[in-house]
């Protein structure tokens, strides 16, 4: 039996597409944060649980947010490949910036259908969510992650219950402003509690 | 003081159980465990390869519990005053910790990592599970009484539900999910256990390292970046936590993902999926006590036991006969763009003849969030925090592997090869 291992080719565009629109906004706002690995996936995650698109990714609770490792794998092979460059920028705390390179065009163009039919949600993560730093995109999808899974584990969801759940992830986070970040996701509809 | 036992290991020396670990241990869904090896069929390659899941079981819950109280010991008062962690439930969390360690790998598939993913079944919103799934199920349900109602644990009251959630990483883990590190991270106790113990079966040198350095410079810190806490290794481990990655990289590169065992790990695949074949080639899902008996049913023993009685198939055969395909083509472990398109263009003129391709991808350390905090203390108890990618030139120029691999039977081998060599001439010449 023929077994063809195909290539994910919308996983890499994505990737070249979140970096084209923030290393943009970068450029037009200056005070737009770098794009680099942690914010690649949070973005990720929040763009497959808070907008439904179909990444392909399957990301883990850790202190630090959802993660998956094959998201920085598939950085890898879309920076060998020319999609984009992965440059050190500063010494210490996640010092890479991820910026569309050579081969950008080529890769996207390798999946030209999924960005096109995903266009309008990517636009509305950049818009909500790509201007927060990494530790505000951490606790944002921390959040969603905790609501997702209890309503798969079919436990109710109220306002101060999840709050109460990601800090005790989060202790260090105060807990005024997991309320507040909690209400502010509620309001955009990412997530669902009830009254 | 409760009794306590040991068991002999060729890696750690004598590792140390209580009554209710040993109980745990004795129970028939972990002595399962002695019928999944690790390496599944790499002993086709490396004839010492057929050490079990069990031994490794040991190890990482020996290992974990090291980890643990060395952290503990250096940073028990931080952990105390910036997290809210509290001396009773360093017990409880050590025991937790240990029970974990113990029990990862009960939901192991027959052949350890080769049984998983194309054969595992999809759950309602289309994701496979993972054995990690099987484990917390197993352990949440078919090894409840065993972890609940030792007398040894009237003082912890430990549910095997919280075994279960902290083994998937649920939120109800709460702060105790800085702990998971030492069980799924980048220097967790199962890589820390599997590199040793897998190169000293295998009889390779690859996956050594200095475990002894990391545990006595292993720590706990604030990360600078999220304020999460985070696993760290004091200056004086930086060459150890380096010694750790590179073993890791060498022994995928030379063991894990060499081309002679990912080519019976497809065998294997393809034998168990004919073997499934009245599941629709996957095994049982994790749902219900009912079907993880069905599940637990399937070990090495029995796969072999089918194989040996022609039920395999032809890939069955193969295994049987030791006939695997043969790489005929191969890319560069790092793929750069014009390897892709030399690539659409073997594969096209082998046509037919392909029997199957692989792709070995890896990625050795991972950066951002995770990569591992070197953490220098000055005088006045300050600390200068730094990345090991950084600190080690070797770490942080490592690239993930992403390399592709073309097979044919062993009759079309030569022919294909053949094949290869002309179409690559011809491009050459072209270039």
């Amino acid at each position: 039996m023929r077994r063809d291992l195909h290539f994910p080719w919308h996983q890499y565009a994505l990737i070249v597409g979140l970096a084209e629109r923030l290393n943009d906004r970068k450029r037009c706002h200056g005070t737009y944060p770098q794009f680099g690995k942690t914010a690649l996936q949070k973005l990720v995650y929040l763009l497959q649980e808070a907008y439904n698109v179909n990444c392909g990714y399957d990301f883990s609770l850790y202190t630090y947010g959802p993660f998956t490792s094959e998201l920085l794998q598939d950085l890898d092979l879309v920076d060998s490949v020319g999609g984009v460059e992965v440059r050190p920028v500063r010494k210490g705390i996640d010092g890479y910036h991820i910026v569309p390179h050579d081969n950008a065009a080529w890769v996207k163009a390798q999946a030209r259908a999924f960005l096109t039919e995903n266009k309008g949600a990517l636009g509305k993560l950049i818009e909500e969510f790509g201007h927060y730093s990494a530790k505000e995109l951490e606790i944002r999808a921390t959040m969603i992650y905790v609501e997702r899974e209890m309503k798969r584990d079919s436990k109710p969801v109220s306002l101060d219950g999840l709050a109460r759940v990601v800090h005790d992830i989060k202790p260090y986070f105060p807990k005024d402003e997991i309320k507040s970040v909690a209400e502010e996701l509620q309001a955009k509809g990412h997530v669902e509690v009830a009254s | 003081m409760a009794e306590t036992f040991e068991i002999r290991d060729p890696i750690h020396g004598f590792i140390e159980l209580d009554d209710w670990e040993r109980q745990i241990v004795d129970h028939p869904h972990f002595q399962r465990l002695r019928r999944i090896r690790q390496l599944g069929l790499t002993e086709m390659l490396y004839p010492g390869a057929v050490h079990t899941r069990f031994e490794h079981s040991l190890g990482v819950m020996h290992v974990a519990t090291r980890m643990f109280d060395a952290i503990v010991r250096r940073q028990r008062e931080f952990l105390r005053e910036k997290y809210d962690f509290t001396d009773g439930g360093f017990e409880r969390d050590r025991r937790i910790v240990r029970l974990a360690a113990l029990l990862h790998d009960v939901g192991h598939p027959p052949f350890s990592h080769a049984g998983e993913t194309e054969l595992m079944p999809k759950d309602g919103e289309g994701r496979r599970y993972k054995h990690e799934n099987y484990s917390a199920a197993i352990v949440a349900s078919l090894m409840r009484d065993a972890i609940e109602e030792h007398s040894l644990n009237q003082n912890h009251e430990i549910k095997a539900q919280d075994v279960a959630d902290f083994l998937e990483g649920k939120s109800t883990v709460g702060r105790r999910l800085f702990w998971r590190h030492l069980v799924s991270g980048q220097m967790d106790a199962d890589r820390a256990d599997y590199l040793l113990r897998d190169s000293h079966h295998i009889g390779v040198a690859y996956g050594h390292y200095d475990l002894g350095r990391l545990l006595t410079t292993l720590t706990a810190i604030e990360d600078p970046e999220t304020g999460s806490p985070a696993l760290a290794v004091e200056e004086g481990g930086l060459h150890a936590a380096e010694g750790l990655i590179i073993a890791r990289y060498m022994m995928f590169t030379q063991v894990y993902f060499h081309h002679t065992r990912r080519a019976y790990d497809h065998h294997l695949v393809e034998a168990i999926r004919q073997l499934l074949a009245e599941s629709q080639g996957v095994f049982p899902p994790p749902i219900d006590k009912q079907s993880l008996k069905e599940y637990l049913k399937w070990d090495d023993w029995y796969v072999v036991g089918r194989l040996t009685a022609r039920d395999g198939g032809a890939n069955g055969a193969i295994i049987l006969n030791r006939r695997h395909d043969r790489r005929v083509y191969e890319t560069p472990e790092r793929l750069e763009r014009e390897d892709l398109q030399r690539l659409d263009t073997v594969r096209e003129a082998l046509d037919d003849k392909v029997s199957f391709e692989d792709r070995p991808q890896k990625s050795w350390y991972a950066l951002g969030s995770t990569d591992i905090p070197i953490v220098r203390r000055t005088g006045q108890e300050q600390e200068v925090v730094t990345r090991l990618s950084e600190r080690s030139t070797v770490v942080g120029g490592l690239k993930a592997v992403n390399q592709r691999r073309i097979y044919s039977t062993l009759e079309q081998q030569e022919d294909c090869r053949k094949i290869v060599a002309q179409v690559l001439s011809r491009q050459e010449s072209v270039g």
